[in-house]
């Protein structure tokens, strides 16, 4: 076995014991998730293919392959593994929203401009990830699967049958966490 | 709001949802049912509901793409105290759409300079790149104390920088927002404002971004206008007629996230995105005067749209009803400079100045009878200098940066206006001219400029004009350019232009016409698209004669940008090259080419000191070497023995490869006495070579080749050369001719005869028309019809000794011997005053059948090396003469295979 099997089976193993109900197994897989998830991450941002955004799901899938031993998956390591990788991919994201703050208050606002409407056009006004995060916690501490259900919606990409598949539940009942949740962050975030 | 229970939180979701897809009018009635009388639970479903409707796409997008630019952005950032060859990185200065400037140490001469990292998506294009270069690099050489110098650009990783000189103070917006200027230090500003705008008009160097984020206010209250040049980074070259903002504005309908120019400070013509010239300067600047002045911005409002619809429509609060103080002149130059059609602004920067100074002058004048007055109580305003000084020390801490700080913005809302701009205010306007230039024009024939000066000694000026941007342009690839002669047939002739262009075979014709007083000069040029019928652009050019240099090269730059002709960096470079910055060369040179052109020996004596006149005031121009060079050539060819007249050609045009290498006309000179004089092949192909890479479109390099290649007996090969030179230059005389003389030499006498007799139908034959035409006549034995052609030849353009002597030769060889002689001796008179090449001497004895005069005169012409012994291998003259042992020594010294 090289290292890269052993590292897969380890990683299975803590997956197995996580689903099992092994709550601390989460505190070990966790950090190789994210270390795997950030290293993808940042070498697809360091590739800089024009007319490609980074697909999440994509990333996940892809890490998911690379880090556990396939000889022993089944359908329930997959939608484990997801639960666990879209943790990680928010603690990416907020992690690098988090910067982006220290920066602003550096003094300088990443996008623009040289002043009245000179401007880097952008979408609509930016989501506070950091905000984002800590009213996501709120949430949690009420309901903890419809907090789920944004980690796999909005931090990995996944769609509602996906997401719904993963926590298994119905489509209905993630659609209507989902909307819920949006409805309530926003108004978290707008407050 | 107090957390719901986790148990009531459930019940909210479920009632929130099923709400959702309940109309409003059905929800009132859901929600008392649903929620039963518990208001806690009704409140947060209630707020609930009011938050989806507000959230909109809230998070619909994956959170990633929050991140995305940040993480894009943050690689191009250079960490602090980083070293990059000998700067080192101190400070972040300032970030905007235009890149980063940081203040840095230049380790080498240990001052702190700013260092520009321009943004990635930039310096991808080359091209724009390096327009953008160009033009910072020449505002800075103009030296002028308010404009920021540049000290070096270069290149790490992929990522582009600009050095410049580090200017401490705070930027004119900065001032601004922090207190209303008084009226004598508005001014002060205004005039190094203007003072750099004039530098940089006068040298055709247009800001285009005037605004007071670009006006540093150094401590000492000296004033630097910086970023000249920027706007050409977000120009999009090949958009015709597209002004760089409109261009952008429009591009950002496809593609959102790119930078678009200030609406504020926008001219109308920029609005409308017409092309802009130095008046466009002068509008952006009469707003920023006049929100010195006012406190307030001339046109305001809540988004861009707004704002630009003001500029096209609205005019300004007038400024004495802001500022009672502000002197009527004052508010007279604020409104000239702020008209909205350019043609009643401010012609220049220079006038605008003047008034300027007035102004200061008079409000000076003005302060002192005041004082003399009253008591001195605001004498601290009178020393604003010193003011300004201390009010710039103290916030010196906060204003170290070169660029302003950047601001947040509503950018949601002003994207969304753009794009609504782009698509209605501009859309218009954009397509009405897309489908003008839908066909993009690969030829054109530029018509001789019309001197409307009413003054014949400034045609030179006209037809040097016309040249100079004939010659210009043919440098670029895909752009068929109709050479001189062909387009000087039509000069003073008032030709219908779609007849021009039918017969020069060309999709768009350049107008101009020039007006030249004193040291004023006027030029309007106008771009014909035939098929259409219309005129897709025009400029008017008002320069001094000082800048008529530079004015070549920029507007050859204006056409090949209307043209969409899409140039490479290289030839970007040679189009806009100044071949010299000395106008008064530059004139002398034109005047040079005037008299080349006419080609008597007498004018080419006046070219060759019109020349050398330029070189005295220029010494380094290239080009004026490349004129004597082909002065002596010509001078050589006809007028003078060729071993006298070819060396001084040679050594001209060495002398011009040695300032510049890359000088086509310089190679095509050095070709040319490669070719005739010193009859070396190879070497005069390499030269062909060169020249033609260099101005691919010139039609003089594939003559030279025709000519080497029909000596070499390579017909096919030199057909093929003329073919390709009259493409280029269709009326031209010489080449017609020459692709009969081809046939002629290439034993093809029929269709010598064809070509040549159109030729003289189409008007445009010449005294060597008439000479193939007769020769081709007599190798078919048509005695009769080669002497009349010759004859007629003589009788319509010149005795000329080539004429002559063929006369003579087809008496000789149809038996009229003594009419021969009698030629012969005409010959021998005009040799007597005048160079006569021996080769025509051995052509008058080959027809008379003396071998041994024939070899004297062939060993003479070699003596004098005759440049018509490159053709000896294929001479249909000598071909009696051809199993002689003489003849192969002969060919062999000439270097030609037997």
């Amino acid at each position: 076995m090289n290292e890269g099997e052993r590292k897969a089976a380890a990683i299975t193993q803590m997956l197995r014991e996580w689903s099992d109900g092994k709550a601390e197994a989460l505190e070990n897989l966790l950090p190789l998730v994210y270390a795997e998830l950030h290293r993808q991450a940042a070498s697809f941002l360091r590739k800089e293919r024009p007319g490609h955004t980074l697909q999440t799901t994509a990333l996940i899938n892809e890490a998911y392959l690379r880090l556990i031993d396939r000889r022993s998956v089944n359908w329930q390591n997959r939608a484990h593994f997801f639960a666990v990788a879209a943790q990680a991919m928010r603690r990416i994201l907020v992690d690098y929203a988090k910067a982006k703050h220290r920066k602003k208050r550096g003094g300088n606002d990443i996008k623009l401009s040289l002043d009245g409407v000179t401007l880097v056009a952008s979408k609509e006004k930016g989501i506070d990830l950091v905000a984002l995060d800590e009213a996501l916690d709120k949430l949690s501490e009420r309901d903890k699967q419809q907090a789920s259900v944004v980690e796999l919606r909005y931090f990995s990409g996944l769609s509602l049958e996906e997401t719904a598949e993963v926590l298994h539940v119905s489509r209905a009942t993630v659609a209507r966490d989902w909307e819920s949740a949006r409805a309530w962050l926003h108004r978290e975030l707008t407050k | 709001m107090s957390l719901l229970s986790p148990e009531k939180w459930q019940e909210a979701k479920e009632i929130f949802y099923a709400a959702l897809r309940r109309t409003p009018a059905e929800r009132e009635q859901f929600l008392n049912e649903s929620c039963r009388g518990d208001d806690d639970l009704r409140r947060e479903v209630q707020s609930l509901l009011s938050a989806s409707e507000s959230a909109g796409s809230f998070m619909q997008n994956p959170a990633v793409n929050e991140i995305a630019e940040a993480l894009a952005a943050k690689k191009e950032r250079i960490p602090l105290n980083q070293s990059l060859g000998h700067y080192r990185i101190l400070n972040l200065l300032g970030q905007g759409g235009m890149g980063e400037v940081y203040l840095a140490e230049d380790t080498r001469l240990e001052r702190k300079v700013a260092f520009k990292v321009l943004p990635s998506a930039f310096a991808q294009d080359a091209g724009r790149m390096r327009r953008f270069v160009q033009e910072a690099k020449a505002a800075s050489a103009l030296n002028h104390p308010n404009i920021l110098t540049i000290y070096e650009t270069g290149e790490f990783e992929n990522t582009k920088y600009i050095v410049s000189e580090y200017v401490e103070g705070e930027t004119l917006s900065e001032r601004l927002h922090r207190e209303p200027l008084n009226l004598k230090v508005a001014l002060d500003i205004a005039i190094q404002i203007t003072s750099a705008l004039q530098a940089a008009h006068r040298a055709s160097i247009v800001h285009r971004d005037i605004k007071p984020d670009n006006v540093m206010i150094r401590p000492d209250g000296v004033v630097k206008l910086l970023d000249f040049g920027i706007a050409k980074l977000t120009e999009k070259q090949s958009d015709v007629d597209l002004g760089s903002e409109a261009a952008t504005a429009i591009k950002i309908n496809t593609t959102p996230g790119v930078i678009i120019g200030t609406a504020n400070y926008m001219s109308p013509e920029q609005a409308l995105g017409k092309t802009v010239d130095a008046r466009t300067d002068i509008f952006s600047f009469g707003l920023v005067l006049y929100e010195m002045l006012a406190g307030k911005r001339a046109f305001e409002g809540e988004n861009a749209i707004e704002v630009i619809s003001s500029i096209l429509q609205t005019e300004a609060v007038p400024l004495s009803r802001l500022r009672p103080e502000v002197a009527h002149d004052i508010e007279r130059i604020v409104g000239k400079a702020l008209r909205k059609d350019r043609e009643e602004r401010y012609q220049t920067a220079k006038d605008l100045l003047i008034d300027l100074k007035d102004a200061r002058e008079e409000l000076q004048f003005q302060k002192k009878r005041e004082r003399s007055h009253a008591p001195p109580r605001d004498q601290v305003e009178t020393q604003i200098i010193n003011a300004a000084t201390t009010d710039a020390a103290q916030s010196s801490s906060r204003a170290e940066r070169i660029i302003a700080q950047v601001r947040n913005h509503k950018l949601g809302f002003i994207v969304l206006s753009l794009l609504v701009l782009a698509g209605i205010g501009l859309g218009y306007w954009y397509f009405s001219h897309r489908i003008s230039i839908a066909n993009q024009i690969e030829s054109i024939a530029i018509m001789p400029f019309i001197n409307e000066s009413g003054n014949a000694d400034t045609e030179y000026l006209s037809d040097g004009m016309t040249e100079a941007l004939i010659s210009s342009l043919s440098q670029l690839p895909r752009l068929n350019v109709k050479a001189r002669s062909s387009v000087f047939r039509y000069k003073g002739a008032n030709t219908d232009l779609q007849q021009i262009a039918k017969e020069l075979n060309v999709q768009a014709i350049l107008n101009g016409r020039i007006v030249q007083r004193g040291g004023d000069l006027s030029l309007y040029v106008e771009l014909v698209d035939i098929a259409m019928d219309k005129v897709i652009w025009s400029r008017t050019y008002n320069r001094q004669m000082t800048n008529l240099a530079s004015l070549q090269s920029e507007i050859s730059r204006d056409v090949s940008n209307n043209l969409r002709a899409k140039l490479s960096g290289p030839d970007e470079q040679r189009l806009v090259k100044n071949y010299t910055e000395n106008s008064e060369a530059y004139q002398l040179y034109l005047k040079g080419n005037f008299e080349w052109n006419k080609h008597t020996r007498e004018d080419l004596q006046k070219g060759i000191e019109y020349y050398n006149q330029a070189l005295e005031k220029d010494p380094n121009f290239a080009l004026a070497y490349t004129g004597l060079a082909a002065c002596y050539g010509v001078l050589g060819d006809e007028y003078l023995p060729p071993n006298e007249g070819f060396p001084k050609a040679k050594d001209y045009a060495a002398k011009a490869l040695s300032i510049d290498g890359a000088l086509a006309e310089a190679h095509t000179a050095m070709a040319a006495v490669r070719l005739y004089y010193d009859w070396d092949w190879a070497e005069a192909t390499e030269e062909l070579e060169r020249a033609q890479t260099l101005k691919p479109n010139d039609p003089s390099p594939h003559l030279l080749r025709s000519d080497l290649l029909i000596a070499l007996g390579r017909v096919d090969e030199a057909h093929a050369e003329v073919k390709r030179a009259r493409e280029l230059d269709p009326l031209s005389r010489l080449f017609n001719t020459v692709d009969g003389a081809d046939s002629y030499l290439g034993r093809q006498y029929d269709e010598a005869i064809t070509q040549l007799e159109k030729t003289i139908n189409l008007d445009l034959a010449f005294n060597e028309t008439y000479l193939y035409l007769g020769l081709a006549y007599e190798q078919k034995r048509m005695y009769q019809r080669a002497i009349e052609t010759f004859q007629k030849g003589m009788s319509q353009t010149e005795r000329h000794p080539q004429l002559i002597a063929s006369l003579a030769h087809a008496y000789a060889v149809s038996g009229r011997r003594d009419k021969a002689l009698k030629v012969l001796d005409e010959l021998r008179e005009i040799s007597k005053h005048s160079y006569v090449s021996p080769y025509l001497f051995a052509v008058v004895y080959t027809g008379l059948n003396d071998k041994d005069q024939t070899f004297a005169w062939l060993d003479k012409a070699f003596e004098d090396r005759s440049l018509f012994l490159i053709w000896l291998k294929v001479d249909p003259f000598f071909d009696d003469l051809r199993d002689d042992p003489r003849f192969q020594t002969l060919l062999r010294r000439v270097g030609l295979p037997s």
